[in-house]
């Protein structure tokens, strides 16, 4: 079988220089500037009024009581049952008593979860905004060029993601154009961020995106959830608790534990 | 010797928070004052680390307790530097630093104005609530410090900080049951901690012994200080303090039993039997003589006590040795 010759193309070495020189540079440098411009646009942490602090605290002071209730005796233990059912249940810990039993507001109009919209539409904004500008750069000015052949072998199945824009058939598939190399950086510069800014730098996208398809966390607190069900739900919880106490028998099981040693 | 300065100094001994003090020029020279935001800076030095500010934070402190008070203000400065003076921390400190700076009862008032300017201007500023507590405890007002700690936890009641800092001014007035309820919530904020479970023991051992308490109650609380302690050493098994708990309470039972009341026994708090109890008390006898003796002979792993705990258990182990002899 008769090897077939290696396709050579002539490429004008001031490609290099200005094709892909430039795009690298423009990648990490719109990077730097994305890290910049979203820590300048954090908004700090909202304050939380003291009402509010009082709800979300009680209720985690009911968890804690009803996870660690070993630690308490059985007569401690009941008062607290006691005073904590009771307050939870008449609602005395929530932040505004007047709306109990009403539906949960539409967190459309809760100033304070548009808040926490915005922040994230403006961090959508800043990975959007910056890549369709590069990308219709790319494909404005450098689009149809062959800047790079790879230095190793591969399969056909690539061709039409490294030779995006250049429509030869018979071409080598090591033969990479520029978007190609466009999207090279994109996928590939979160180490070069690492380095340049730190390990939690805002400037990879790769790292927003997971963040995006991470399932969100089911928040205790956020708009829309009704804090009285909480505390009711709590409220039960805590009355169905069989009680023992870890200092039931301690003194024997102290005594084995050193016996056994 | 950076690893001392990176937890928090309160358990610091004045020894070793006098050294860290007096190095603390040195230190202070070696670590970088302000950390440059730019980015073409921060490509060639070191990165940020929380530490740094930790070491300053708890640098200021232990110099603010041996009096160094210009190593502090550079220390502050740092922190205002880095922080600005409206973090709630840093805003702490700046009182802490004013507090520490102030001659007579009068500033310290003027102090305590200022600290309650900046909670009217945001009540859950908490590290500004708690200076304000301790200011109050400092200068006597001990009832304001109770209401001002109490209106703290009303609204953030899984504060642990707090809820310890509210049992020692409960026992500090010898209110114990309040003291011990109040050290019952940092068990329930955090289950594993032995030296609260000890020092629950030792304040209804205490309890007992002022006989404030009722007197049909002893036999119950005597048996919960016995199993509080025994849940101190469970956890810990070479808690000093626990042992030595253990020994004056397994003592107090054998020689003076407690009437057996019905209420202990419903609460499954009864104290153990005699056979039991004598266990207890030479295991804890076994354990504290083994402590002092290797903590005297200056075994490795075992100098982490404090002299006056093992001088204490000494006492303790020489009296009841001569009184079983007698």
């Amino acid at each position: 079988m008769a090897q077939l010759p290696p396709q050579t193309i002539q490429r004008d070495p001031q490609l290099f220089y200005w094709i892909l020189f430039p795009i690298t540079v423009v990648m990490v440098l719109t990077g730097i500037l994305r890290h910049y411009a979203t820590v300048l646009m954090a908004s700090p942490p909202k304050k939380v009024e003291q009402p509010a602090l009082k709800e979300q605290r009680s209720l985690m002071h009911g968890v804690a009581v009803r996870s660690n209730f070993h630690v308490l005796t059985a007569p401690s233990f009941k008062a607290r049952r006691e005073f904590l059912t009771t307050a939870f249940e008449s609602g005395a810990y929530l932040k505004d008593p007047e709306r109990r039993g009403q539906p949960p507001a539409n967190p459309m109009t809760d100033p304070g979860a548009m808040d926490g919209m915005m922040g994230m539409m403006k961090n959508n904004m800043a990975m959007m905004v910056p890549n369709t500008l590069i990308m219709s750069w790319i494909n404005t000015f450098f689009s149809g060029f062959v800047i790079l052949k790879l230095p190793f072998p591969i399969t056909i199945k690539f061709k039409s993601m490294l030779q995006a824009g250049v429509a030869t058939k018979e071409m080598d598939p090591r033969w990479m154009s520029s978007i190609s190399w466009y999207f090279l950086c994109y996928f590939g510069l979160q180490f070069v961020f690492n380095f340049l800014l730190g390990s939690d730098n805002a400037a990879s996208q790769m790292a927003q995106q997971m963040q995006g398809m991470a399932p969100q966390a089911p928040n205790m607190f956020g708009p829309g959830v009704d804090a009285d069900k909480q505390f009711q739900a709590e409220a039960e919880n805590l009355a169905v608790i069989k009680h023992y106490s870890v200092l039931d028998d301690v003194e024997q099981r102290l005594l084995e534990g050193i016996k056994t040693r | 010797m950076t690893s001392s300065l990176l937890r928090p100094p309160g358990h610091l001994s004045p020894a070793t928070a006098l050294q860290l003090s007096q190095q603390a020029p040195i230190i202070i020279k070696n670590s970088p004052g302000a950390v440059t935001a730019s980015a073409l800076s921060s490509l060639f030095s070191a990165p940020e680390t929380p530490e740094l500010w930790t070491i300053y934070e708890n640098l200021l402190l232990s110099c603010l307790r041996t009096g160094d008070e210009e190593s502090a203000h550079l220390c502050l400065g740092r922190l205002v530097n880095r922080f600005g003076d409206d973090n709630e921390r840093v805003m702490a400190l700046i009182g802490l630093m004013k507090e520490a700076d102030a001659k007579d009862d009068a500033t310290l008032e003027v102090v305590l104005k200022e600290y309650e300017a900046l909670l009217q201007e945001n009540p859950t500023n908490i590290p500004i609530v708690k200076r304000r507590v301790a200011l109050l405890r400092s200068i006597g007002r001990i009832s304001d410090a109770v209401t001002a700690l109490t209106g703290l936890l009303d609204f953030s009641p899984t504060d642990s900080e707090a809820w310890s800092e509210l049992s020692d001014i409960y026992f500090s007035q010898g209110l114990y049951s309040q003291a011990i309820f109040a050290l019952e919530e940092v068990l329930v904020l955090q289950p594993n901690a032995w030296n609260i479970y000890a020092r629950i023991g030792e304040l209804l051992l205490m309890s007992v012994k002022s006989g404030s308490g009722d007197q049909n109650d002893s036999a119950k609380q005597l048996g919960e200080a016995l199993k509080r302690f025994c849940r101190s050493i469970e956890l810990c098994d070479d808690y000093l303090r626990g042992y030595y708990g253990l020994k004056l309470t397994t003592t107090q039972l054998l020689n003076d039993p407690p009437k057996p009341s019905k209420q202990a026994e419903s609460d499954g708090l009864a104290p153990p039997n005699l056979s039991t109890l004598q266990k207890l008390d030479g295991l804890a006898t076994e354990k504290l003589g083994e402590i002092t003796r290797r903590f005297t002979a200056g075994e490795k792993g075992w100098q982490g006590y404090e002299e006056a705990e093992i001088v204490a258990a000494k006492e303790l182990l020489e009296k009841s040795s001569s009184t079983t002899v007698r």
